[in-house]
């Protein structure tokens, strides 16, 4: 019975009283709870202590941030949605909270977003911007329509053509003229509808297996975007405004010519400090230099998927015959120049 | 970002793994695919580009993976993948400081991954990575780089010496070290060196250069560098030669006795094949001829001016920079040079001089270091006051036992090297230490006295002198030696060979019939014979037949006679030799009971055969062995062998402070050093399980007593039934038989024994 023994005193134990003694600190109950803690960080969970609300200013650049750098992708649609709003709701002779300059490059990388809904506000964005301002940095907005018009994902192909015939609409000049703009672009176009052509010449013409473009419904209007492209690049502009100026009396008929450039960067096609350019990186500002190098690579492949697509009939043959006419016109006057090249 | 969800087909798409199978599989039929994703390469590429520290890899693949994938491919589409190893090339040499350290990762191993497809060449590769290992101030990269820089050189060295390449590395290392003096930069060309040496991959003597260049940089770990390669790079060597010779084949027979047993499978059969192929190979790469490789310090073009130029710079020169432990570095180098090639630097001895006090710190290194400067050719006024100032800082009565004896060992050492060093007040006073309480100074000293006793008896006193010394003096066998005066020399193990071939004769002459001493006018016949198997042997062995004939002409019959009867019968037929030869001789004759060796005459009078000198290399090997073992050698071979020792292993502080280090042990050492080597004995057992596990691990089976004791009982209980049953006779017929067995020696008997 020895355990039943120590039970008992076991029992008794805890009915027993603690005997305080001088000098010592009080013993602890035993149903104390130890609540000090150890932390390496402290976060403050009022983050302002400010009572006067941030500036709109401030706000703007804070929510551009947000939708250029946040984690969840709701969190970077409502930014953006935000951003839109401003910009829209903005008297209209004032300036930009922020300059163009700033807002797209931030901005640019968003066109590969993953969400659809981020991208589709992107674009609204976009619409909101300055043409001029844009214009200039057609280049760098270049690169990322690019990327996705050969992006893996569908979806994204497809918002990013929508990117490209903004673009079109804001700054057709600058599109086709910037470095890599012409030959880099028509490139991915050709990817993109699966006219590509590899380097090495092969007797085989195989339909892609693992099915990157063509599908249904993106097609005509892939067709159609590029009609446009073709258009900004092959198509003469007829009432330029170079012929507005130069109706000025005589002594002053060539001075256009010897003012100071009013578009930014105007020798960039010299191109005086940057790396040396190959024919894909190269700049292709007039239009016999861009048809020359159209025909030299891409026309017989533009034409066939033209035949192919006009057959289709539907949708995707109506927009074949607007490319076709594009074509057309645009390779009109161009006559087989002597390729010195 | 959330779920995406994605439909069938572009999941297939972003599986770049997949696609990669599917085009290895069928490289024509998925071109536009792959084209497709090298133009998503190009574009990001290009956002790259742009803005290299900002671009951040967004959407479902990365442009690391795009990356990997192209590189995974290039091979199969190498017109449209013309640019992409130049394209990663400027991405890494200009941006490497800037990139994520991932994609810098994956950049560099689809590099090394183009290089192992042949895409680009070795040299295109490491001409990309070597620049950025110096450069980069990530640790990271630099360890990744050099891993896949010394990975690729071994491999482009595997199956042939690629000297093209090496001679471009080892050009641009050379460069590194020479361009740039004081710069820390050239430690990767000691480390590239250094690696490459002990893989034995660089094995000439650009490399030795390189490390040269490197000692005598400015910077004080490049210098570090360069000097313990030499010190101990050919050691290192040798250690991972024996390693790798270490990790020994499968063992054959074992898994032919499994596949006997287990069930038959193709896997395991096809596990048999190669482990047999293995073991081929193991052999024959033993039986291979061992390649030669010299050591460092052995290959050093023009060592005289390197020893002068590191003394000067480092050791001489006032502003030099290093510490006290860099400095010994050096110095064991310097020393270590002019002892291996005999070289005069005469202000080296002065320089010892303030550092030869007992107060200095890691004094016995430098004592190692004078010991291992000096050599015969040394002036011995350069020495006789270092040795001095040893005895009367080291040597007193009043100083510390260890200190004593180590001063003693110090002029030990160097008086085996230079024994003209001495004069002959002080060799007396020192060698009186041998009456010393302290068994350390007493062993020393007894040291110096036998030194003495072998190569300057004349310096001793009479009494000390011993037995042979006094009597070597007496008849004038023992001259004093001269300074410069060289030894003359032999082939080694040549009397070895001669006693062998002596031996030979007499053997078969017995085996003959005949009495075993030649008589003086017979031709000896067998040598005679025994000459032309050799020789034909060597026909077998080299194509050259034709002209070996002309060869055995060479030696006539009278020179073979002369050569095998020295022994024996030397004054009769002494004409034929030169003069000189005969002088010596006659010597010979004289002092054939002091002189233990004289040189043999064999390899001057006759033209050694191919069997015989394999005969000799194994003559040569036998008797290291027995030296090895412990067979007691001849006091002078002991002696040439302390001297010889410094050519191959340098002298250290250890040898020094030898004495002193004996008497410090404790208990416990003692008590490791008794148990090494006696086998672990972890849990407490019987002697009988011990030795008993000792037979399993060695695989060796049971004897028969064992397995009887081993039996189970009840299979014996039938025999042993049946012994009771016996009659009278049959028990008194078994006990006999043992016995008779017994005495036999078992069921077989020992008879043939």
């Amino acid at each position: 019975m020895g355990s039943s023994a120590r039970k008992k005193k076991e029992k008794k134990k805890d009915f027993q009283k603690t005997k305080l003694k001088v000098g010592k600190t009080k013993a602890k109950p035993d149903n104390f709870t130890d609540t000090s803690f150890k932390s390496k960080s402290i976060t403050v969970n009022q983050q302002s202590l400010t009572t006067n609300a941030p500036s709109s200013s401030s706000q703007f650049s804070h929510y551009l941030s947000l939708a250029s750098s946040s984690k969840s992708d709701t969190q970077r649609r409502d930014a953006l949605s935000y951003l839109t709003t401003q910009l829209a709701s903005k008297p209209v002779n004032t300036p930009m909270p922020l300059p163009t300059a700033i807002i797209l490059p931030k901005l640019l990388p968003l066109i590969l977003d993953g969400s659809a809904s981020v991208r589709t506000q992107l674009l609204k964005f976009l619409r909101l911007l300055p043409d001029a301002d844009v214009a200039d940095r057609a280049e760098s907005a270049l690169l990322y329509i690019r990327a996705g018009m050969t992006h893996l994902a569908a979806e994204i192909r497809s918002d990013a053509l929508a990117v490209l015939e903004w673009l079109l609409e804001v700054a057709d000049d600058d599109v086709v003229a910037c470095p890599g703009g012409w030959v880099k672009t028509l490139k991915s176009f050709m990817s993109m509808m699966g006219w590509a052509v590899s380097n090495t010449t092969s007797k085989w013409t195989a339909a892609s297996k693992a099915s990157f473009g063509k599908s249904g419904k993106s097609f005509p209007k892939q067709l159609l975007v590029l009609a446009q492209f073709l258009k900004a690049g092959l198509v003469e502009v007829q009432d330029d405004f170079s012929v507005k100026a130069v109706r000025t009396s005589w002594p002053m008929a060539n001075s256009q010519n010897f003012m100071i450039p009013t578009s930014s960067n105007a020798f960039a096609h010299l191109n005086l400090f940057g790396s040396s350019r190959d024919e894909e990186g190269e700049m292709y500002i007039d239009r016999e230099d861009r048809q020359r190098v159209f025909e030299k690579n891409f026309l017989a492949a533009v034409n066939t998927g033209v035949e192919i697509a006009k057959k289709e009939g539907g949708e995707a043959g109506r927009a074949a015959t607007v490319l076709a006419k594009v074509l057309k016109e645009g390779m009109a006057d161009y006559s087989a120049v002597d390729d010195t090249q | 970002m959330g779920k995406k969800r994605v439909g069938a087909l572009e999941k297939v798409d972003a599986d770049l793994a997949n696609l990669q199978y599917k085009i290895r599989r069928d490289p024509k039929s998925y071109t536009e695919d792959f084209l497709n994703q090298y133009g998503q390469y190009q574009s990001q590429r290009d956002i790259f580009l742009a803005s290299p520290s900002t671009a951040t890899s967004t959407g479902i693949v990365s442009f690391r993976d795009l990356i990997d994938f192209v590189a995974h491919v290039a091979d199969y589409f190498p017109a449209d993948t013309a640019s992409f190893p130049s394209d990663l090339k400027t991405i890494l040499t200009l941006h490497h400081a800037e990139l994520e350290s991932e994609l810098r990762e994956k950049i560099v191993g689809s590099l090394v991954l183009l290089r192992r497809k042949e895409v680009i060449d070795s040299a295109e590769l490491l001409n990309t990575l070597f620049p950025i290992l110096v450069q980069t101030p990530s640790k990271t990269l630099r360890t990744l780089l050099f891993q896949k820089i010394l990975s690729d050189l071994r491999t482009s060295n595997s199956k042939s010496i690629n000297h093209k390449l090496n001679k471009t590395i080892q050009t641009a290392l050379f460069n590194l070290l020479t361009s740039d003096r004081a710069s820390a930069k050239g430690i990767w060309a000691v480390k590239i060196t250094r690696e490459l040496w002990k893989r034995q991959i660089w094995t000439d003597s650009k490399a030795v250069e390189i490390m040269k260049e490197a000692a005598l940089a400015d910077n004080e770990k490049v210098i570090g560098g360069g000097v313990r390669f030499f010190l101990g790079g050919d050691k290192e060597r040798e250690e991972l030669e024996d390693e790798s010779s270490d990790d020994d084949a499968p063992d054959v027979g074992k898994m032919k006795h499994q596949i006997g047993i287990n069930k038959k499978s193709r896997k395991s059969k096809q596990k048999l094949e190669e482990a047999v192929k293995k073991v081929k190979k193991t052999e024959k790469k033993k039986q291979q001829p061992h390649p030669l490789n010299f050591s460092a310090l052995h290959l050093l073009h023009d060592p005289q001016g390197f020893a002068e130029t590191l003394f000067s710079k480092h050791l001489q020169n006032s502003k030099s920079k290093l510490n006290l432990e860099q400095k010994l570095l050096v110095l064991q180098l310097v020393s270590r040079l002019v002892g291996l090639h005999k070289l005069t630097v005469i202000s080296l001895y002065s320089y010892f001089i303030k550092y030869l006090t007992p107060r200095q710190p890691s004094v016995t290194s430098f004592l190692a270091s004078l010991a291992q400067a000096t050599h015969n050719l040394v002036p011995p006024d350069a020495l006789e006051p270092l040795v001095q100032k040893i005895a009367n800082e080291f040597v007193s009565e009043a100083s510390a036992a260890e200190v004593a004896s180590a001063g003693l060992n110090a002029i030990r050492e160097i008086c085996v090297r230079q024994p003209l060093a001495m004069n002959d007040t002080l060799l007396q006073d020192l060698v009186m230490y041998r009456k010393s309480k302290d068994k350390g100074t007493m062993t020393a000293a007894k040291g110096l006295l036998s030194l003495y006793r072998e190569v300057g008896a004349d310096l001793l006193k009479k009494r000390d002198r011993g037995k042979t010394a006094t009597m070597g003096i007496k008849a004038g066998s023992i001259k004093e030696r001269r300074f410069g005066e060289e030894e003359v020399g032999g082939i080694e193990g040549l009397e070895l060979l001669e006693q062998w071939k002596a031996d030979e004769r007499k053997r078969k002459r017995v085996e003959k019939g005949l009495p075993e001493e030649l008589g003086p006018d017979e031709v000896d016949e067998d040598s005679e014979d025994e000459e032309q198997k050799g020789w034909e042997n060597w026909d077998a062995e080299s194509d050259a037949s034709d002209d070996s004939g002309g060869w055995i002409n060479v030696d006539s019959d009278d020179e073979i006679n002369i050569s095998d009867s020295d022994d024996d019968k030397p004054a009769a037929k002494k004409v034929k030799l030169d003069t000189l030869a005969g002088d010596e001789e006659k010597e010979n004759t004289d002092k054939d009971q002091v002189l233990e060796q004289k040189i043999s005459k064999l390899a001057t009078t006759k033209i050694l055969t191919p069997a015989d000198l394999a005969k000799l290399q194994e003559l040569r090997l036998e008797a290291s062995l027995s030296k090895a073992v412990g067979k007691p050698s001849s006091r002078a071979a002991k002696l040439k062998a302390l001297m010889d020792k410094h050519a191959d292993d340098g002298l250290t502080a250890e040898d020094i402070e030898l004495a002193a280090k004996l008497r410090k042990t404790t208990k416990e050492e003692r008590v490791a050093l008794a148990r090494e080597g006696k086998g672990e004995r972890g849990e407490h057992k019987s002697t009988q399980a011990l030795r008993r596990a000792k037979k399993d691990s060695e695989g060796k089976s049971t004897t028969n007593r064992e397995k009887a004791r081993k039996k189970n009982f009840l299979m014996t209980l039938g025999k042993a039934k049946g012994k009771g049953k016996r009659s009278l006779k049959q028990v008194s017929g078994t006990l006999k038989a043992h016995v008779e067995r017994s005495k036999r020696g078992g069921k077989r008997g020992n008879v043939g024994q």
